[in-house]
């Protein structure tokens, strides 16, 4: 991106685009980047942060974290908070994988007890866990359990013996969103997404075997916090969403919200950034879809991990309570939900946007589930699949600038059809191996799409986050073997 | 009939632009581009026949949900679709159209990136003398 001269340096690795920038701003813009990451940044990110800074309702900034790129609306990585009685609701700021998120699973295996059956692991996985094209799960649940599955989330899935009892304390908001309505979700979406649960998808939806990183980094003292005593101690990674069902609740809404702007006299100046009043009835409708969509999201999460577990049992010859495998947490990075903040030195609720952010609500918070609550509220930020993911604590910091978010990933700085051009899956796959990487994929193509190059250097967007203070490093993830859809 | 897919316009998902001579056509066109996303199509065979009809506001919108079928049709039966004949109304409301292809086959497919919603992006039919176009954003 050539320099702009409307962009300020207000700190070490943050940025401000003033309301005077672009009519109709109601806000200031905030971005964090380092300058390299700024520079590299494509345009996009700048039309698209000051276009949501006009979105009725928004408070303090609309934010752009160091991840942040080009998106539909709002940008990848963007965040915006909105006053829930004057403010809109916006599919486009939630993106159309509602929660897709991660999950992050410790075990007490160490790196050269998995090394030798990492192939043997992968594969199991890889059968256990369907991912790709039009893949279905194995469980079968019906249309008409679906009201509850989405309205209590892991809490259901406790309840009917498919997750621990500590799991859901485990999972943000303790494992469901209040709010839920399957009233308002379509029968399309709940058709798409009813033999789904426990799917990966494809994209850049991965499960990742990891081991800690202390080359990289490694806080000892906070990574005991979450029962990682070990150097070469193995965890695993998920990363996947709401499926066809999440993403057809945003089809859904997406096709009404744009005619029923016009009832509402809103106007925007990019339709994918189509939005309605929260306190709508067409805005309340949709946030009842979504919940119920986040919902889903935590349960596929979670039937994965059961599957998961499965797999570890099997090749280690323990059970999964044996070896540890409690989640360490699950992050949403992609919804819209009603928090309380102070700001202007006011407590209050608000909707906060989170596309493609984390929350990062820091010690002492109440929604911090109380094993964390001194350290603060773990963020698991996902790098590509060659070049690992980092796990972090939220901070004070964060609740006083960002409305308690980060940033949530790499960030692709290349297209698809793009990386497909300079990269062959099959060799990736064979340099990965010759890394020590294992990677298993529904599909060559889709390897070659996530290639590393196609992303940011995930370690310098985690630097930015943890020298803005917003989130805290604690242990970098390398990861050694990888499914991917 | 032709369709191109767009490299820089979506950097985390798929765009492709597809001409045709008739409105019919047009649809017909997109309908292959998604095909040819998620699957090789030279390794379905059309051993399925679906008729679909489908009413919407405008031809826009018709488009985008005749698109939006196809992607629920992959997840809830496992259909791909490799040849379709469409027919649009006059009105450009509503339209009949014959799908044909086979429930998915891992063993025997080159599968390719599992398309799970159209956007609204850049997304508008344009017709100009004898050329209906459009521009397609998938989200992968």
């Amino acid at each position: 991106m050539p320099a702009n001269p409307a962009i300020k340096q207000v700190s070490d690795v943050a940025w401000e685009i003033p309301p005077s920038y672009k009519p109709g701003m109601q806000v200031p813009a905030r971005l964090y980047a380092t300058k390299k990451l700024l520079d590299n940044m494509d345009s996009g990110v700048i039309e698209q942060v000051t276009n949501v800074a006009c979105l009725p309702g928004i408070v303090r900034y609309a934010y752009a974290m160091a991840d942040a790129h080009w998106g539909y609306g709002f940008p990848i990585g963007g965040v915006a908070a909105f006053d829930t009685e004057k403010g809109i609701i916006s599919p486009g700021g939630v993106g159309f994988d509602v929660n897709c998120g991660m999950r992050l699973i410790r075990t007490n295996l160490r790196f050269p007890e998995v090394k030798p059956r990492i192939k043997e692991l992968v594969d199991l996985i890889f059968n256990l866990v369907p991912a790709g094209v039009g893949v279905k799960g194995t469980l079968n649940f019906s249309q008409s359990q679906m009201g509850d599955i989405t309205s209590l989330g892991v809490k259901w899935c406790a309840e009917h013996d498919l997750a621990w009892e500590d799991d859901p304390q485990h999972v943000e908001e303790g494992g469901f969103i209040k709010g839920a309505d399957i009233s308002k979700v379509s029968r399309q979406a709940i058709s798409r997404g009813v033999s789904q649960f426990g799917t990966l998808g494809s994209g850049n939806h991965y499960l990742e075997i990891q081991v800690v990183d202390p080359g990289r980094y490694l806080d000892r003292d906070l990574a005991k916090e979450f029962g990682i005593v070990h150097d070469d101690q193995v965890m695993v990674m998920i990363h996947c969403g709401s499926r066809g069902f999440g993403h057809q609740v945003c089809s859904d809404y997406l096709r009404n919200f744009e005619s029923g702007m016009r009832s509402f006299g809103i106007e925007v100046r990019d339709r994918d950034l189509a939005c309605l009043p929260f306190s709508s009835k067409e805005g309340q409708d949709y946030y009842s879809a979504m919940v119920c969509a986040a919902n889903f999201a935590f349960v596929n999460r979670q039937i994965i991990v059961n599957q998961v577990r499965e797999a570890f049992s099997r090749v280690f010859h323990r059970d999964a309570e044996a070896l540890d495998m409690h989640l360490i947490y699950d992050v949403c990075h992609n919804v819209a939900k009603v928090e309380t903040h102070t700001y202007d030195g006011t407590r209050t609720k608000v909707l906060v946007h989170r596309k493609g952010a984390t929350r990062s609500f820091g010690p002492g918070h109440p929604d911090v589930p109380a094993p964390y609550k001194k350290i603060g509220q773990p963020v698991i930020i996902g790098g590509s699949m060659e070049t690992g993911s980092y796990l972090l604590v939220g901070t004070q910091k964060a609740m006083e600038e960002t409305f308690g978010s980060t940033a949530h990933g790499s960030g692709r700085t290349m297209s698809r059809t793009a990386a497909k051009k300079e990269v062959r899956g099959a060799e990736l796959q064979r340099k990965m191996l010759d890394r020590g990487i294992y990677v298993k994929a529904a599909t060559m193509d889709g390897l070659a799409e996530e290639a590393g190059m196609a992303y940011k250097d995930i370690s310098e967007v985690v630097e930015t986050m943890d020298r803005a203070g917003i989130s805290k490093k604690v242990a970098a993830l390398r990861p050694i073997g990888n499914i991917k859809g | 009939m032709t369709y191109r897919f767009l490299p820089d316009v979506a950097l985390a998902d798929i765009a492709f632009e597809a001409e045709s001579d008739s409105v019919n056509g047009l649809f017909e066109t997109c309908a292959l581009a998604i095909t040819d996303i998620m699957v090789d199509p030279r390794t379905l065979r059309a051993t399925t026949e679906r008729s679909l009809s489908l009413t919407s506001e405008n031809l826009d919108r018709l488009l985008y949900d005749f698109m939006t079928e196809l992607i629920f049709m992959k997840d809830v039966d496992s259909l791909l679709f490799g040849d379709f004949e469409v027919s649009v109304s006059e009105e450009g409301t509503s339209l009949a159209a014959l799908a044909r292809g086979e429930q998915i086959d891992r063993e025997r497919h080159m599968l390719r990136n599992d398309v799970k919603a159209v956007t609204m992006h850049l997304f508008g039919v344009k017709h100009e003398g004898k050329s209906w176009r459009t521009t397609v954003v998938l989200d992968i």
